[in-house]
């Protein structure tokens, strides 16, 4: 049994890997891949510079996400504000309460919001100037609300050794797609060590990536 | 009504003066149906025979300046609060005067014969308990006949919820409690303060407080001298370009010192130093905590007023800004560094909490702990955070290695793992069964058998789903976290 690996070819270029983990105001980025991907972590990520200057929300359907990760990722604590949603019926109204007043917010979006909801919502932000990141969890977001679609392929664990180690470093592996990468579709590499260090890997970057076990 | 008498304003046509509402209205545009606070564009369909004028609240402070000294010579330490409305202490100047019908006559008086011959420069006083039962004493007095309310509460009771509507900034509050079938401020005083708290979050408390005749609450912490604010200048200031320029620089740097520690004003008083040596001194006063710019606004506009009126001869040579009044709600949610976000979002959060109740928005804070679900003691936004239980700084031996997962089920969730000779083989992650890659563990969790808890061993397992804290606690499995 051993561990999967991408293996990676063809060099990036032409494309700023690190402004797509940055919030841009106004502008949503979707968010897709399935629970165990590390998409949790990298939204949290994502607030911790919005949360220097101003508080942020996590708009959390399941109840489970933990501040502790937040912290852990740059969040400030004392920035941070988790609502509880997981009433679908409500999910949109809650939403463009918390759009009309925060700079930055992520929010997990129920399979069951319709699209013309979500459509509005990403209006409202647009409007507001508000930086949003969205988890879909069922589906996909419909065409034109998201800014940046990133998508996770594949997640790689370091450290942890048939019951020696810890998990130490996580790789998880993008797709960039969407206007906010230039309408071509960009594969990426990102590690996490745990901190709120979160590095782009640069140059391992392919059209196509292939997978293999070791 | 004060922005009536403005020097562009025609003398004898019907005027309507506007910001993004009413804010001045002549005799004949408020006969049709006009009230002051109403929509711009409601206001100019009803009286379209009106001339419209766009408010100039510089121009408003420096005209309204003359009148505010002529009040100071009467009575001290007068607040203004946007040119044409003051706020006077006056258990003093009773005292003084012999009385509170005596001292709002005189008031009147002075006032009318410095401006009473203006348009809208007609004086209304009102005498209360408290700045927000004053301000409506002195919205219901008439012209020369100053209202002195003996009982606050009962003249509180009979107002109508709209004049709330300055104070809690939420027309859709008002339109929710109208809707609740409540009109009147005495019939909101009536209700259970907590469960407004509860229901309405601080715009609800606020509500009531106002309702039942207690005024803006400022915490009362004692005010270090350090926080004033003041610079001198060698050669006078006189142009006022160069005053502008002072203003503004000394207003964000007194904000700057009280965000360093997490409080706003709510009051501030500016002194002026003229180069005769003459003092000038002004409280300013805000039912919102300063902003930056609504700060530099007041600074500049007084300023200037003091200025063109000849108040500080021989130009500035010293300026001093000093906080008034403090409140925390700078630190309601930490060390805020913008002010304006700050109220925004409590504002967005106040109406979350109101779509899902109170326990739905929540904060959290670091405490000690094994398990991730003992490391975060969870508070609700807006209430005072709860201590922590247990030192997050004591080290914790056999605590959950990091990093944390971003998933963490409040309790145990239950998890069917396969086990092959000790070791994790395979896990099922709803309907699927996936193998396990690797894993690491166990890891001893000793329980208190004192309290009568079995001991437990953590495993992290990864699979190409993702990596999970899962704790074997008695042959079962429970699922404690995702590294999601």
């Amino acid at each position: 049994m051993g561990i999967e690996h991408l293996v990676l070819e063809k060099p990036l270029r032409f494309f700023d890997m690190e402004s797509s983990l940055r919030l841009q105001p106004g502008r949503v980025t979707e968010m897709l891949g399935v629970s165990g991907t590390g998409l949790t972590r990298l939204g949290l990520r994502l607030l911790a510079e919005p949360s220097q200057v101003a508080p942020v929300v996590v708009l959390d359907t399941r109840s489970w996400i933990s501040p502790e990760a937040a912290w852990e990722t740059g969040v400030l604590p004392e920035h941070l504000v988790i609502v509880r949603c997981d009433k679908p019926r409500v999910w949109p109204k809650v939403a463009a309460a918390l759009l009309e007043g925060v700079h930055a917010l992520y929010a997990e979006v129920p399979a069951q919001i319709k699209d013309q909801d979500l459509r509005r919502l990403a209006a409202l932000a647009r409007a507001r100037g508000v930086a949003v990141a969205m988890r879909p969890m069922g589906g996909c977001l419909p065409s034109g609300v998201a800014h940046l679609r990133l998508r996770a392929l594949g997640v790689t664990w370091e450290g942890a050794d048939r019951g020696h180690g810890r998990l130490k470093r996580r790789r998880l592996v993008l797709e960039a797609s969407g206007k906010g990468s230039a309408g071509v579709t960009r594969r990426f590499e990102v590690e996490d060590e745990g901190s709120d260090i979160v590095r782009v890997v640069s140059d391992v970057v392919v059209g196509e990536a292939r997978r293999s076990v070791v | 009504m004060w922005s009536l008498g403005r020097p562009d304003a025609p003398s004898s046509d019907p005027v309507l003066v506007v910001d993004d509402r009413v804010v001045g209205a002549t005799s004949e545009v408020l006969s049709v149906g006009v009230t002051l606070g109403m929509p711009r564009r409601e206001a100019e369909a009803m009286a379209p025979f009106a001339t419209v004028l766009i408010r100039d609240p510089e121009e408003e402070a420096r005209r309204f300046e003359p009148v505010v000294e002529v009040i100071e010579d009467l009575i001290p330490r007068v607040e203004v609060v946007s040119p044409g409305l003051v706020y006077v202490p006056v258990s003093g100047g009773v005292r003084f005067y012999g009385g509170e019908v005596t001292l709002a006559e005189r008031v009147v008086k002075e006032v009318d014969n410095l401006v009473g011959h203006l348009r809208g420069g007609q004086a209304l006083v009102g005498v209360a308990d408290g700045p927000f039962a004053a301000r409506w004493a002195s919205a219901t007095a008439t012209v020369g006949h100053p209202q002195v309310v003996e009982d606050t509460i009962g003249f509180l009771s009979c107002l109508d919820l709209a004049t709330l509507r300055e104070s809690i900034n939420g027309e859709e509050l008002i339109d929710t409690f109208r809707w609740l079938g409540i009109g009147t401020l005495g019939e909101l005083a009536r209700l259970p303060r907590e469960a407004l708290a509860t229901r309405f979050g601080n715009p609800g408390a606020l509500a009531h407080r106002l309702a039942s005749g207690e005024d803006r609450l400022v915490d009362p912490r004692a005010i270090s001298p350090d926080l004033a604010v003041d610079a001198a200048f060698e050669d006078p200031l006189e142009t006022l370009d160069a005053v502008a320029f002072a203003s503004r620089a000394l207003a964000e740097r007194l904000l700057r010192g009280l965000r360093m520690n997490g409080v706003a004003p709510h009051r501030v008083s500016i002194l002026a130093e003229s180069a005769t040596g003459q003092a000038r001194e002004r409280i300013w006063r805000s039912a919102d905590p300063f902003t930056e710019k609504a700060l530099s606004d007041r600074v500049w506009w007084q300023l200037r007023g003091w200025v063109e009126a000849g108040g500080v001869p021989g130009g500035i040579v010293r300026l001093r800004i000093a906080p008034a009044d403090l409140s925390d709600r700078g630190r309601q949610l930490g060390l805020l560094q913008d002010e304006t976000s700050r109220i925004e979002a409590e504002r967005a959060l106040t109406r979350a909490q109101a779509l899902l109740g109170p326990d739905a928005v929540l904060q959290g804070r670091a405490q000690g702990g094994r398990m991730p679900q003992e490391r975060v003691a969870w508070s609700r936004w807006g209430e005072s955070p709860t201590d922590a239980a247990r030192d997050p700084g004591a080290p914790w031996p056999g605590a959950t290695p990091g990093p944390s997962p971003a998933l963490v089920p409040p309790r145990l969730q239950p998890l069917e793992v396969e086990w092959d000779g000790g070791m994790p083989s395979r896990v099922r992650l709803g309907t699927r069964w996936e193998p396990v890659l690797t894993w690491s563990g166990p890891w001893r969790l000793s329980a208190r058998w004192w309290l009568g808890e079995k001991d437990a061993d953590r495993y992290q397992l990864v699979t190409s789903a993702g990596a999970l804290l899962c704790v074997v606690a008695e042959g079962k499995a429970f699922l404690a976290g995702v590294y999601d």
